[in-house]
């Protein structure tokens, strides 16, 4: 639609870059900046979808409501709990991958692949793939009944079931993350790792001063990153326990969706929506910082 | 060997293990119907799922923002990147800030402006708003940053306008940036699921992955080969996809993280 509209104002004689940015434009504009504006309008109101007439400002008064929501507040120490639980077993997971990956091997394409695979894979069917591993009869209580170890439902029970889920959580991301690692590590200069071991530097001690300090700067993007994904994490709780059992699971995203499209209860989600938005906003402010240095006249890597 | 290189190699063939195993188990319990080895599961699904209708949707939105994506977002980032814009920069600002914010903040009144427009349910509601990715507005801006205008320079002194010079000149140099334009988007949209079930609301518009999620809620006790059969339809496209192409996706998508 939009390559035939900006032929047309072509002829009307816009200015070239104005046709090369309208269709971007046109779509920004309506399918992000007013939703986006709108988002913060709905927080300040009791919206009617049944009647838009009907809907009126109430102010802070939707606010007020996330102190007195014990639902909202189970979510938020959920989602928090989340992140500081994934992110930096992740991290680490995928940094000591990185590094058994820098050895030579056989079958390191092979081992790449298998690493990389999960992260590529709609987040339903690894959801739904490990809601059989944990399920009673499924593949995980299987391999501990061999050892002795009663059976166990590990997403029935309310204090297995946010760990069970951050587990797969690391499983499906760190893949991602140590490739990423492993690229950096072979952009250090080689010599860098000789003149250190002519120094009497020990494995452990060019890690140290040599390895993790030049991928200071990919360890913080993908700290960044990786944190702002998790404050969203949605679709394995839905998936795999719609936030059960006993809210254990319940997450903000889910919070979200249940509040407006369950309760229809729209300007109130939409509070719950900045709560993500704030929360998640600190990191990418320090993600787009990263970013920004590149977009001045001296743009080219 | 060495102990410490066989030590490693053991290392690494447990961690293969794990990483395949889930995806093995998903095939086996597909594939295991009570008459024994058959494809029955994927029949049933395909047919009664209906999991050819969400192949096909998944098919056409996927291609659709695919398309979209490469013609506005070429056109964006060759604006951004060669023309003089009043305001560009902060624009550009703009677009970068968008791909690091949550798009779940958008959700509800996206819902509400689709409702409003009578394209809930139709495949306008899952395209348009997605053929404007700002990541890959970004790419190939960046792209195009690195490499100099003569070429297009040379164009314009023969008169060539910017719309040929963008489709004949400049689409044909950022080739490597359109290739992970197009793995990023097409795995993305692919995947999705949260905009399409919300903007979805009957069996005929829905993409795979909400198809397979919802015959995860549908019955009282879950029918896992039935639903691994389904989880393999949605998953085998991509899995296929990187067998052949694993250096340039796993490349595509790691790029620009290392700096």
């Amino acid at each position: 639609m939009s390559a035939g509209r900006s032929l047309a104002a072509a002829r009307a004689g816009l200015p070239p870059q104005a046709v090369l940015l309208l269709p971007w434009a046109l779509v920004y504009a309506a399918f992000f900046v007013f939703p986006f504006v709108f988002s913060f309008v709905l927080g300040f109101m009791q919206y009617n979808p049944l009647n838009v007439g009907a809907s009126r400002f109430v102010g802070l008064e939707q606010f007020a409501r996330l102190a007195g929501d014990r639902d909202f507040l189970q979510a938020l120490r959920n989602t928090l709990l989340f992140v500081a639980g994934t992110v930096p077993v992740t991290t680490v997971a995928a940094l000591a991958l990185a590094l058994l990956m820098r050895a030579p091997m056989p079958g390191k394409d092979l081992f790449k692949a298998a690493l990389f695979l999960p992260s590529i894979l709609s987040m339903v069917v690894v959801a739904l793939l490990f809601k059989l591993f944990y399920a009673p009869g499924g593949a995980l209580n299987a391999a501990l009944a061999h050892l002795g170890v009663g059976m166990h439902g590990w997403l029935t029970d309310p204090r297995t079931a946010l760990p069970a889920i951050m587990a797969m959580d690391v499983w499906a991301a760190v893949g991602y993350y140590a490739i990423i690692f492993y690229a950096a590590f072979t952009a250090i200069p080689r010599d860098l790792y000789e003149a250190a071991e002519l120094d009497g530097a020990g494995a452990w001690a060019s890690l140290r001063h040599v390895t993790l300090p030049l991928i200071r700067p990919t360890l913080a993007f993908v700290l960044v990153i990786n944190t702002i994904r998790s404050f969203q994490v949605f679709v394995e709780v839905f998936v795999m326990t719609q936030g059960g059992p006993l809210g254990a699971t319940n997450t903000l995203v889910l919070h979200l969706y249940e509040t407006a499209f369950r309760r229809l209860d729209y300007g109130y989600a939409s509070v719950i929506a900045y709560t993500v938005f704030v929360l998640s906003g600190v990191f990418s402010v320090i993600a787009i910082r990263r970013l920004r240095p590149q977009v001045g006249p001296e743009g080219a890597r | 060997m060495k102990p410490a290189r066989a030590l490693r190699f053991l290392a690494l063939l447990v961690i293969v293990a794990a990483m395949a195993y889930p995806l093995a188990w998903m095939l086996a319990l597909s594939l295991r119907t009570p008459d024994g080895t058959s494809l029955r599961f994927y029949r049933d699904v395909w047919q009664a799922g209906p999991f050819d209708r969400y192949f096909l949707n998944s098919v056409v939105v996927t291609g659709a923002v695919l398309a979209g994506n490469i013609v506005v977002c070429a056109m964006a980032g060759y604006a951004f990147a060669r023309h003089r814009i009043r305001g560009g920069r902060v624009l550009f600002f703009l677009v970068i800030s968008t791909i690091m914010l949550p798009k779940q903040v958008i959700l509800v009144p996206m819902y509400i402006l689709m409702q409003k427009l009578g394209l809930i349910d139709t495949y306008w509601a899952l395209t348009v708003p997605f053929i404007a990715d700002p990541f890959n507005i970004f790419l190939i801006r960046q792209y195009l940053a690195s490499i100099p205008p003569d070429c297009e320079e040379a164009a314009r002194l023969e008169g060539a306008g910017e719309m040929t010079i963008l489709f004949r000149v400049v689409m044909p140099m950022i080739k490597p940036a359109l290739a992970v334009v197009a793995i990023h988007t097409c795995l993305t949209n692919w995947n999705s699921f949260l905009f399409p079930f919300i903007l979805t609301d009957s069996t005929s518009m829905r993409t795979l992955p909400v198809g397979v999620a919802l015959l995860a809620q549908g019955a009282h006790s879950i029918d896992w080969g039935h639903l691994m059969a389904g989880a393999v339809i949605s998953a085998l496209p991509v899995i296929v996809a990187f067998m052949i192409f694993q250096r340039r996706i796993i490349g595509g998508l790691t790029s620009g993280m290392t700096r």
